[in-house]
């Protein structure tokens, strides 16, 4: 059934005043530690990410001002070091992945009909582990011990002999703890478009950005895993004299690389998905038509998501792979132009099926076209390995980056902004500095960099500070640095519209752009709650802002006080029941900086006091989990006449259960991660056979075979917990899961004494590594399986309540999966 | 969302057959299977032709067995297959002609 009945209209004032009360942030400073809500921290995100990029465009006109003549004195080579290190680091870590985080924090409520995102706690996590993270990042080129390597931390250039200060941990933890941002967004994104739809929208009616956000989420919870593995493993060898990179002792440089890239490839697709969604979305409505092609453009997303993940050996063609293998790579990356060519034929086809108006975020999108169909041709010539040879760490490769990420993010980014300037200040804009802005940036950045091409074509390395022997390139470098400073200014006019329109331009009026989605179906700005009552079939465009406001929609006010929203059937939309959502806390932060204790505490060289940070962030999540229960049954929930819906606490595919699913995606890619390290190195890397093994066989065979019975058992004692929950064996169950689980981390505690020393070979340090990945899992775990215990006594388990029980199960059968899989791996090498 | 998985199926392989023939080229190298010679060719090539076959073959069934569904949803299945099939044939063709290990 679609046909929801509507409520009854009441007073739209009376409606927004009781959902401020209980949506809005506290005041002050105050707020700034405990709000929540989507619409605060993902402008927070923007906002900071705009100061970063400022902090890294800075740092580019530094390198423009050394490069400008032969000889520049402006820089030291080691200064240099660190600042095109740090613009390439800021420019992808700190500016690119966080805004279109914020991006998608603020606007994806709004489009899909919610209130809000589906943690809105992780959301505030997210944010503090990106500020902290990015602050500590930035500050260490202030204490001269910026990360010196280049964006990509090399292997043996980072490792701890030819990096032997704290410039590459700094890189290394810093990132990591950024990179907890990027997790947090992306399971994020991912329930909230699966599970917090308007009711009955269906996957296939949702707005192109929802598509294109849904495919940028699953690409980071897969492309961010490796990244992170190896950063770990690198950290490890720097820190512990593990040798994952070292070839005197079974590692291998490369591994790095392919771990590095595995992430660094799809980043580019991450990175340009967000931004085709904003396209896809401004183009039809500045074109006065409908986008050309829905479908085809879901399938050209879904064949990017795939084809990105096959493409990442093309930044490595010039380090001795054989050719067979360099010729799958070589036709991926030529084959990733074909749904890259659809979108663009698209919105081509939708322009020339329209009329189009050139507004400001028109000429923005005119700017993309511009820029990143040559990137693209570009890329395709790269794609050709005799080319790739010729080119290789040259300008060339830097102009035709340049070119794909300016034209295909910065370009689209910025015509965002400017078309959702309107409904985040709620004033429209002065006239004339946008366009301004517009053709400094345009003329500035195509003045940079076209030349760059030719000057690589003349041979100029990329990452020189000087090129004394070399006056042919004097000219071409010239002409780019007198250009970046015309760009410069074009980024600082943008942002002085910015602020003047936010302060002084005159209030903007409803749906200025006369768009159809349901972001603009709320009054300017956004109000706190985004909807008054949430949009059903019947008010499914931006026509329904007043129908919604009086609370003609589902939902409609906050009459019990608490922050709730809709929570849908994942295909189909059917409304399935109401999520209370978290109020603001100052929890977030103050993981956060648990969290930041270990990562201080480990770049700090404190290597034994680092396990305090860790106990500092359990005690933390702990504390998330005791406000996630209830101790008695609630009445189900009046959504609209004759659809009453329980809350969340009575069901079991919640939006956390979901929640869990897309984190074990990305935590089972660390461990596939992991086991491409095993086989990579044990195949390719020198020094194999690793020397013979001389643990004590038989105590480990029996802690292992333990561990593992011990883990078994938990997962039935799970199951037969939440099959009895409503009886008094449910709390014998969790007790005889908990005291399983307890055995199987202590099994493993004995399998840790067994093992050989992880510094004498890769291998050695490779089943630490694995034995560590399953100890962690074996804490969490054994964690979920106290709060399900806690949740047994203490009246948190009903016939319908669950507790924490499914969470406890997934977590203990993915680790009880992820152990069998590491003792398979290990046999098998012994056996092999 | 049955018919989510069945639109994911074609890449899902194609992502399954590519990590699978670059791993088994790996593993051969290192194993020397290029110099032990099977009928007209050496065991390298064999086994990556074997893998490759499968799953094209594999690619082909997509597209040959549509499940009945309308619209949009059978258009991103037919997509799929599609995607899988054409990405599988032109990635990995390299396997019929190229030298494996130089």
């Amino acid at each position: 059934m679609t046909d929801i009945p509507p409520n009854k209209a009441q007073r739209a004032l009376h409606l927004h005043r009781e959902l401020d009360r209980v949506w809005a942030d506290d005041p002050g400073l105050r707020g700034f530690f405990t709000s929540v809500n989507h619409g605060t921290i993902g402008l927070r995100f923007m906002a900071t990410a705009f100061v970063f990029f400022a902090i890294g465009g800075v740092l580019a006109m530094l390198i423009r001002a050394q490069l400008a003549t032969r000889k520049g004195a402006f820089l030291d080579s080691e200064l240099y070091n660190q600042v095109f290190t740090m613009h390439g680091s800021i420019m992808m870590f700190l500016f690119a992945i966080p805004l279109l985080e914020g991006l998608a924090l603020w606007l994806l409520p709004k489009i899909l009909g919610a209130r809000d995102m589906a943690f809105p706690r992780l959301s505030a996590l997210g944010y503090f582990c990106y500020l902290f993270g990015g602050t500590t990042i930035v500050l260490s080129l202030v204490f001269g011990v910026a990360p010196d390597g280049g964006w990509f931390m090399y292997v043996p250039l980072s490792d701890k002999v030819h990096t032997p200060g704290v410039n590459a941990d700094v890189w290394l933890l810093g990132v990591t703890f950024v990179e907890i941002s990027a997790m947090a967004a992306a399971v994020e994104i991912t329930v909230t478009i699966l599970r917090c739809r308007a009711a009955h929208m269906p996957l296939t009616r949702m707005p192109l950005m929802a598509w294109y956000l849904l495919g940028t989420a699953a690409m980071m919870l897969i492309g961010f895993p490796p990244l992170i593995l190896g950063s770990i493993l690198l950290e490890l060898q720097r820190a512990f004299d593990w040798p994952f990179f070292d070839v005197s002792r079974g590692g291998d440089p490369l591994l790095w690389q392919h771990l590095f890239w595995l992430f660094g490839h799809p980043e580019v697709y991450i990175i340009f998905l967000p931004a085709a969604g904003a396209l896809s979305t401004i183009i039809p409505v500045l074109s006065r038509t409908t986008i050309l092609g829905y479908g085809a453009i879901v399938a050209a997303i879904l064949g990017l998501v795939f084809l990105s993940f096959g493409l990442w050996v093309h930044h490595m063609f010039t380090v001795g792979i054989p050719h067979m293998a360099l010729a799958f790579f070589s036709a991926a990356s030529a084959l990733v132009a074909v749904p890259t060519a659809v979108q663009i034929f698209a919105w081509i086809g939708t322009m020339y099926g329209g009329q189009v108006q050139f507004r400001l975020p028109m000429l923005y999108i005119m700017g993309f076209f511009g820029t990143f169909v040559l990137g693209g041709l570009t890329g395709v010539m790269l794609a050709m390995v005799p080319f790739n040879w010729q080119a290789h760490d040259t300008a060339f490769v830097t102009a035709h980056l340049h070119y794909v990420l300016v034209g295909g993010f910065v370009f689209p980014m910025l015509a965002a902004v400017t078309w959702w300037m309107p409904m985040i200040s709620g004033r429209w804009r002065i006239s004339g500095l946008g366009e301004t802005a517009f053709w400094l940036i345009f003329i500035g950045f195509h003045g940079t960099f076209l030349i760059m091409h030719l000057t690589g074509l003349l041979g100029m390395p990329r990452r020189v500070d000087a090129y004394p022997g070399n006056p042919e390139w004097e000219i071409p470098n010239l002409i780019s640095s007198v250009f970046g400073m015309v760009q410069a200014m074009g980024f600082a006019l943008f942002a002085f519209d910015m602020v003047m329109q936010w302060l002084f331009g005159r209030r903007s009026w409803r749906n200025p752009w006369h768009a159809p989605t349901l972001d603009w179906a709320m009054p300017l700005p956004a109000p706190s709650y985004n909807f008054a009552s949430l949009p059903t079939p019947l008010h499914g465009d931006a026509n329904a802002v007043l129908p919604l406001a009086k609370g003609q929609g589902l939902l409609p006010g906050a009459p019990r006080g608490h922050r709730e929203t809709l929570v849908v059937d994942a295909a189909s939309g059917r409304p399935d029941h109401v999520a209370v959502l978290a109020r603001s806390t100052a929890l977030p932060v103050w993981t956060a900086v648990a969290i930041g204790s270990f990562f201080g505490l480990m770049l700090a060289g404190l290597y034994w006091l680092a396990p305090l940070g860790i106990v500092a962030t359990l005690v933390m999540v702990w504390r998330w989990g005791a406000i996630m229960g209830v101790e008695r049954d609630l009445p189900p929930i009046d959504v609209a006449p004759g659809l009453n819906l329980p809350p969340h606490f009575h069901k079991r595919q919640t939006l956390a259960y979901t929640g869990c699913i897309a984190f074990l995606v990305a935590d089972g890619t660390v461990f596939a991660s992991l086991l491409f390290a095993v086989g990579f190195l044990s195949v390719i890397a020198p020094e194999w056979p690793a020397p013979g093994a001389g643990y004590r066989a038989v105590p480990m065979l029996f802690a292992t075979a333990a561990a593992l019975l011990s883990s078994a058992f938990v997962v039935y004692a799970a199951r037969r917990a939440e099959g009895c929950r409503g009886a008094p064996d449910a709390a014998i169950w969790t007790r005889a899961g908990l005291c399983a689980s307890v055995l199987a981390l202590i099994c493993m505690c004995g399998l840790a004494a067994g093992l050989d020393d992880p510094r004498r070979h890769s291998r050695d340090a490779l089943r630490a590594a694995l034995l560590g990945y399953a100890a962690v899992h074996g804490i969490v775990a054994t964690m979920l399986a106290l709060r399900a215990d806690r949740d047994a006594r203490t009246n948190r388990l009903g016939a319908e309540r669950r507790g924490a029980i499914p969470a406890w199960r997934l977590f203990h059968q993915f680790w009880l999966t992820v152990t069998a899989t590491g003792v398979g791996i290990v046999l098998a090498q012994e056996v092999l | 969302m049955a018919w989510m998985v069945r639109a994911l199926a074609g890449p899902v392989l194609w992502a399954t057959l590519f990590s699978g023939v670059y791993a088994l080229h790996g593993l051969g190298c290192a194993r020397g299977w290029q110099q032990q010679p099977v009928l007209w060719g050496d065991l390298h090539h064999m086994a990556l032709w074997a893998l490759w076959g499968a799953g094209l073959a594999g690619h082909v069934m997509l597209v040959r067995t549509m499940p009945c569904d309308q619209g949009i949803r059978r258009w991103l299945i037919v997509a799929g297959a599609w995607i899988g099939l054409v990405s599988s044939a032109f990635t990995l063709f390299p396997v019929t002609i190229l030298s494996t290990c130089l």
